[in-house]
């Protein structure tokens, strides 16, 4: 048997080490983009704060792979697809041939229109170590910009204020999250941002960067180092700007070979997609969840471990089911903020909120077909045992019995 | 039965709940989103982010994965002699 796997972030690799556990003998092939070993994107933040060292945030040693016969290609991506003939072809012009292949590709980050150096995205090692870079060049009195208003505005928010950066923030959409949140959810995150010194602008979109060319500093990108941003509510002085609109998975080598699509790669409660022995996993997967009784997409590590683990199974010959009611949590500035299970206001029929701007935390309880489907706890961390429990029993509100 | 060591740094806990999801006999989060150790389901006061406990190979076993889930690596297991067995040294 051989297995092909496309993405070595964690989705990927537990899904090689799954298989690995068995099937002693198959061929396995990690195909992976990045040079790294496996190491975690969740530290990321943790080590830009001094609070692990760079060699800490991996999760594999580089022997691991050789170790356990999996065979690591680094460097590269899968660009073709032929699911007549099973093979996929590489950036290196190879061609593979598989007889079960998993995609497990994630996704890129959203880039802004316009490049300067002293812009940082915060997705990949690669990324951390150059704002690692950026922030060792601060002059003495800097200040830091953030562009976005979901999880990767709040690491920003913290790692400029663990550097004692003035931060102003910048988001297109009226308040953070605003695919799940209610205008008083939102309220109350801005609020809280405001009373810890952070200038906000919402409604926003940078129309241009400004740079200026440095005499002091040789080679210092031809562009200039960053001074500025502009918006449509003028010039902000800024030298360094975070980013943080999102993820975009590629996956026009997929569709091109027939794999259906939707926001990510569709496939099945079994992570099966619509092409026979082709399976998907971790963030570029949009599968149908049997708790929630619809089609998701979740970006966060728990699902993508998780899926990578039943893939695998499956991949196998274990034909399993993924269940799992997965969350993400986080922090702006000391206000716990956790999403649990589905939390898409346009999905559901009606959001309960508990608590209010006033009390200084609210919880969202988001209802469908009479059943709690997901939950957006926003500084009320007790809620979220019951919450989670409750949407695996499939409650109703009622039961639940929180509001 | 063997005995181990685990402990949970609440500084690099970040509430991500992978190890809750794995081993919810052996962790639980706080009110303060951090994960603090069960013994067996059983909730021995005060809560505490480290416990020694007893438990079988499959139980240690599965420990060891709830550990190895843990985006932060915030959990640290030792055997009885005080050996590190997660994360890898």
């Amino acid at each position: 048997m051989r297995y092909v796997i496309t993405g070595g972030g964690v989705a990927g690799t537990t899904a090689a080490e799954e298989l690995r556990k068995r099937d002693a003998s198959a061929e396995i092939i990690l195909v992976s983009e990045e040079h790294h070993p496996l190491y975690s994107r969740v530290l990321l933040p943790h080590y830009l704060k001094g609070k692990v060292p760079r060699e800490r945030v991996f999760l594999k040693k580089e022997s691991w792979y050789g170790e356990h016969q999996i065979e690591w290609l680094t460097g590269i991506v899968c660009e073709h697809l032929d699911t007549r003939n099973k093979f996929v072809g590489l950036s290196d012009g190879r061609e593979l041939p598989y007889d079960k292949l998993l995609i497990a590709t994630g996704g890129q980050v959203r880039p802004i229109d316009h490049d300067v150096r002293g812009v940082s995205y915060l997705r990949t090692l690669d990324d951390a170590d150059h704002l690692v870079q950026l922030l060792a060049e601060q002059p003495a009195i800097s200040r830091a910009g953030i562009f976005g208003g979901g999880f990767i505005a709040c690491e920003y928010l913290n790692i400029f204020a663990h550097f004692q950066m003035p931060t102003a923030l910048f988001h297109r959409g009226a308040y953070f999250w605003t695919r799940s949140l209610e205008p008083s959810a939102g309220a109350l995150i801005h609020k809280h941002l405001l009373e810890h010194g952070v200038e906000l602008h919402a409604n926003t979109q940078i129309t241009q960067l400004h740079g200026e060319k440095s005499g002091l500093k040789a080679g210092s990108g031809s562009a200039g180092d960053l001074t500025g941003i502009v918006t449509a509510h003028g010039e902000h002085a800024v030298n360094l700007l975070g980013v943080g609109i999102g993820i975009e998975p590629d996956f026009s080598w997929l569709q091109e070979a027939g794999v259906e699509t939707g926001v990510g790669v569709r496939a099945n409660a079994f992570l099966e997609t619509n092409v026979p022995d082709v399976y998907t996993a971790g963030d570029i997967a949009e599968f149908f969840d049997p708790i929630v009784e619809r089609h998701i997409q979740a970006g966060n590590w728990m699902n993508a471990m998780s899926q990578g683990r039943t893939v695998g199974k499956s991949m196998s010959g274990e034909r399993t089911e993924f269940r799992l009611v997965s969350s993400y949590a986080t922090n702006a500035l000391g206000l716990e903020i956790i999403f649990v299970g589905d939390v898409e206001r346009v999905a559901v029929e009606q959001v309960h909120i508990v608590g209010s701007v006033e009390e200084g935390s609210i919880t969202q309880l988001f209802e469908r077909a009479g059943r709690v489907v997901g939950g957006v706890m926003i500084g009320r961390n007790q809620d979220r045992t019951l919450i989670t429990k409750a949407i695996q029993e499939r409650q109703t509100v009622k039961e639940l019995g929180i509001c | 039965m063997p005995r181990i060591h685990i402990k949970v740094d609440p500084d690099l806990c970040i509430g991500a709940a992978s190890c809750v999801t794995i081993a919810p006999e052996t962790f639980q989060l706080n009110e303060e989103n951090k994960a603090y150790v069960l013994d067996h389901g059983g909730e021995p006061t005060p809560r505490s982010y480290e416990r020694v406990i007893e438990v079988t190979e499959e139980e240690k076993e599965n420990m060891i994965l709830a550990a190895q889930s843990c985006p932060t690596l915030a959990i640290f297991i030792f055997d009885e002699e005080g050996k590190q067995l997660f994360p890898d040294l």
